[in-house]
């Protein structure tokens, strides 16, 4: 039998301007990511469809669960448009579907084809009499079902239960290319990850300030861009050095300033290496009021040092719920790995909470950070992070 | 390389492990077979049991003695009864280590609390254990025993009236190690030790606890009778001293029921079958060792205080505990710990290791762990700033005084540069 994947697409079908960019752009990113792993894939308004290579069914889910822009997907039997063909189809996917001992179901059906002879809802009515006639023990539960055996008849018909749940959002790179300023913490891989469903391209920047920070710590930098990679569909990663301009800062800057002015630093350079990627935003895992550098007053002293849009996805979230989140793309095991950085000594231990933009930029001149961050730029490295999954799909 | 870090493991001698990996090729056979071949194996074993009893001041034939042949199937062991101090001079069993030798002394204490019907078993411990006791316990304690740990002084030294005091009308095991790990103090084992006999005399107790003391960083570095001390049992390892991984010791100068019995070997303390090449290659290593005594003693003082006085020239360094001073006989020579205030000693090791000098800070198995507490040093009392800025350097026979001078400038610069 051959090994076909429904796929889904959402928001770009309401992008009525230019949807057929968003749809290039999505083909063409499925395309390379799928590369090797499938024979064919399909495209028609509304659905892909993927044929696997036999022995790629974990990766070509992996994928599909990961790619922006598609809304869902789901194994599908592909028959001839008659009834029988698809009543058979229709019993073996609930029988599929039933063997976790799940009993209630419905069917749904669409039919766009209207010379099909049944319409959509004699369809759904016949498939449950026929599912329960082949299944005893199942139970038709229109409300709250187990599972749900989707028929539509298209070009053909196809025959699905349980579908899985894709990322959403909008192609990559639709958006444009951001710069993600990446720590080994939890926050910033989602962050990365919320942007990168929203279809911005990422690249992503990491200050190492060795051997304050260790070579473990940087590890794990680069294992969280491999998770993020997997959504974004590769990634470059720069490590900037920052042990100098960290030095000159604890030197020269009053002690409760020292972390907004780390910050202030960081996005400086984030905005100068922006410019030279051809990045057109920043992205920080910043959420309000989380720590002491996240005041409003402060976030606007940040971003007064720059003037590219900074995304704060997780601005307004719970750190339960970005938790929950990075559990989900699988960067939580790797944040919380003991290699933090050794920043401790650097963080004063009663930090500004309210800055004035004015009195502190003043500060920040005085630290005459410019040759450091020069420099810091000059020495920064690259490394190509290519897109690659997990083959076991996201346990949520 | 300038290695400075010997209490985590030291370089091995090669021409031991090749003579042990030969012996062990050429005496195959099981010492637990009565044949030919098993039979000397057997001799090869006991003749490593003598060696390294010997080191430890019970030769062979003393009460208690070797353990017999396997087989022997009994779970309560040999030994001296009455414990320590009646005469026996204790018996060695081979261990894969030392950690394993701790082991099946606290899981001794389990065995006990698992088989009283009612009743608590209580153990007393020093806060400054190394992780083999300390994290042991702890895991013990939520399997129903109960620890009170006792902490040291300033000096990181405990005093025997505090442990004493800790003591229980049902206290089963007392367990002080011999040397600290990470500051080298001496700890007072005779004087614990009789402290412990005073204090279950007057808790009304017709016998003493057994008295444990993990010595991985005495044996061979600083005369150790156990016997001598009154103390119960002692673990010991084999690579702290130029042997192999693997192989390890336990002294037992009292009976102890162990919670492992399998095939009975080593006296029914440690089940499974021998390892000859690490049993022989541990007893030459510790005669060796032994031989060399006083000598390494003495070069080690002289790094010691090499070490201490350019330790002193480093502006805001200090030695740990806080006014160490050299030739101080409360400390092991071979180790010392010192504080840069401001910088982290875990990124000062960091940046020694890139300029080829190993250092360590506390014991390489904790800086592993996932929590970057300074136990050791807090338990003293230390400021917690003190303690997270600490790296240990630890010396051995063949660490050169140039090695120190290389460490002290080294130090000193990154110091320097890296303070913040």
């Amino acid at each position: 039998m051959e090994i076909l994947y429904l796929v889904k697409i959402g928001e770009i079908l309401l992008k009525l301007g230019n949807r057929k960019e968003f749809e290039a752009r999505l083909k063409a990113d499925l395309k390379r990511r799928l590369e090797g792993s499938v024979r064919r894939i399909e495209y028609f308004p509304g659905r892909i469809f993927v044929e696997a290579e036999p022995g790629k069914e974990a990766f070509v889910e992996a994928v599909l669960a990961r790619t922006p822009g598609i809304n869902g997907f789901a194994r599908a039997r592909r028959v001839e448009k008659k009834p029988e063909a698809v009543f058979a189809a229709a019993v073996e996917a609930a029988r599929e579907a039933a063997t976790s001992g799940k009993a209630r179901f419905k069917a749904e059906s669409r039919r766009s084809d209207k010379s099909f002879p049944l319409d959509s809802y004699e369809l759904s009515r016949d498939i449950g009499a026929r599912v329960l006639e082949a299944l005893p023990g199942t139970k038709v539960d229109l409300h709250a079902p187990e599972f749900t055996v989707f028929t539509e008849i298209r070009e053909r018909a196809y025959v699905y239960a349980d579908p899985e749940k894709g990322v959403r959002g909008l192609p990559s790179g639709s958006q444009g290319r951001g710069l993600l300023l990446l720590s080994g913490g939890i926050d910033s891989p989602v962050a990365g990850y919320l942007m990168a469903r929203r279809g911005l391209g990422l690249d992503a920047v990491y200050f190492h300030a060795y051997p304050y920070t260790s070579k473990e710590a940087e590890d794990k930098v680069i294992a969280l861009a491999k998770v993020i990679a997997g959504y974004t569909g590769g990634l470059t990663l720069w490590t900037v050095p920052f042990t100098e301009t960290q030095m000159r800062i604890k030197q020269r800057a009053r002690e409760d300033l020292t972390t907004l002015m780390m910050r202030a630093a960081m996005m400086e350079l984030s905005e100068k290496l922006a410019f030279r990627v051809g990045a057109n935003s920043l992205v920080t895992g910043e959420s309000l009021g989380q720590v002491a550098s996240q005041t409003a007053e402060n976030l606007r002293f940040t971003n007064s040092r720059v003037s590219l849009p900074v995304f704060r996805p997780l601005v307004g979230m719970d750190k339960e719920d970005t938790i929950e989140l990075a559990r989900k793309i699988g960067s939580f095991e790797i944040s919380i790995l003991p290699y933090e950085d050794c920043c401790v000594l650097f963080s004063p231990k009663h930090p500004l909470l309210r800055a004035e933009v004015e009195r502190e930029s003043k500060a920040y001149e005085e630290l005459e950070l410019g040759p450091l961050l020069e420099q810091a730029l000059k020495e920064a490295t690259k490394l190509a992070v290519p897109f690659g999954v997990p083959v076991a799909a996201p346990s949520a | 390389m300038t290695y400075l870090d010997w209490a985590s493991t030291s370089p091995p001698d090669l021409g031991l492990l090749v003579e042990a990996a030969e012996l062990a090729a050429r005496s195959y056979g099981n010492p637990s077979s009565r044949h030919g071949p098993g039979q000397e194996a057997r001799a090869a074993l006991d003749a490593a049991r003598a060696r390294l009893g010997a080191v430890l001041g019970c030769p062979p034939g003393a009460a208690g003695g070797a353990p017999g042949g396997a087989g022997s199937g009994g779970a309560v062991s040999g030994g001296a009864p009455g414990g320590a101090g009646s005469g026996g001079a204790g018996r060695v069993v081979f261990t894969s280590g030392g950690s394993e030798a701790d082991a099946i002394v606290l899981l001794a204490a389990l065995r006990k609390r698992l088989a009283a019907r009612s009743g608590a078993v209580h153990v007393v411990a020093s806060s400054i254990e190394h992780s083999a006791v300390y994290e042991e316990l702890r895991l013990l304690e939520g399997l129903g025993l109960e620890a009170s740990f006792v902490d040291p002084g300033p000096d990181g030294l405990l005093s025997p009236a505090s442990v004493a005091g800790a003591m229980r009308k049902e206290t089963a095991l007392v367990a002080v190690m011999a040397v600290n790990n990470e500051t080298g103090a001496v700890q007072p084992l005779a004087a614990i030790a009789k402290a412990v006999q005073e204090a279950s005399k007057s808790l009304g107790r017709r016998t003493a606890p057994h008295f444990h003391s993990d010595a991985v960083q005495a044996l061979g570095k600083l005369p150790f009778e156990p016997a001598a001390l009154g103390i119960s049992s002692a673990a010991f390892s084999a690579h702290k001293l130029r042997g192999p991984r693997g192989a390890g010791a336990l002294w037992l100068g009292a009976p102890l029921e162990p919670l492992q019995v399998g095939g009975g070997q080593e006296g029914g303390l440690r089940p499974g079958t021998e390892s000859l090449q690490g049993a022989h290659a541990f007893s030459r290593a510790a005669e060796s060792a032994d031989a060399a005594l006083e000598a390494n003693l003495a070069h080690a003082r002289t790094l010691e205080a090499r070490l201490l006085d350019g330790l002193a020239r480093i502006p805001g360094a200090l030695a740990l505990p806080l006014g160490r001073t050299a030739g101080d006989g409360r400390y092991s020579p071979f180790i010392l710990s010192a504080a840069f205030p401001g910088l982290s000693g875990e990124v000062l090791a960091r940046a020694l290791a890139d300029e080829g000098i190993a250092v360590s800070t506390g014991a390489a198995c904790s800086a592993n762990a996932r929590k970057k507490g300074r136990r050791v040093l807090e338990a003293m009392g230390l400021e917690e700033g003190l303690g997270f800025s600490a790296i240990r350097v630890s010396t051995g026979p063949a660490t050169a005084p140039a090695e120190i001078d290389r460490f002290l400038e080294t130090a000193a610069a990154l110091y320097r540069r890296l303070k913040t």
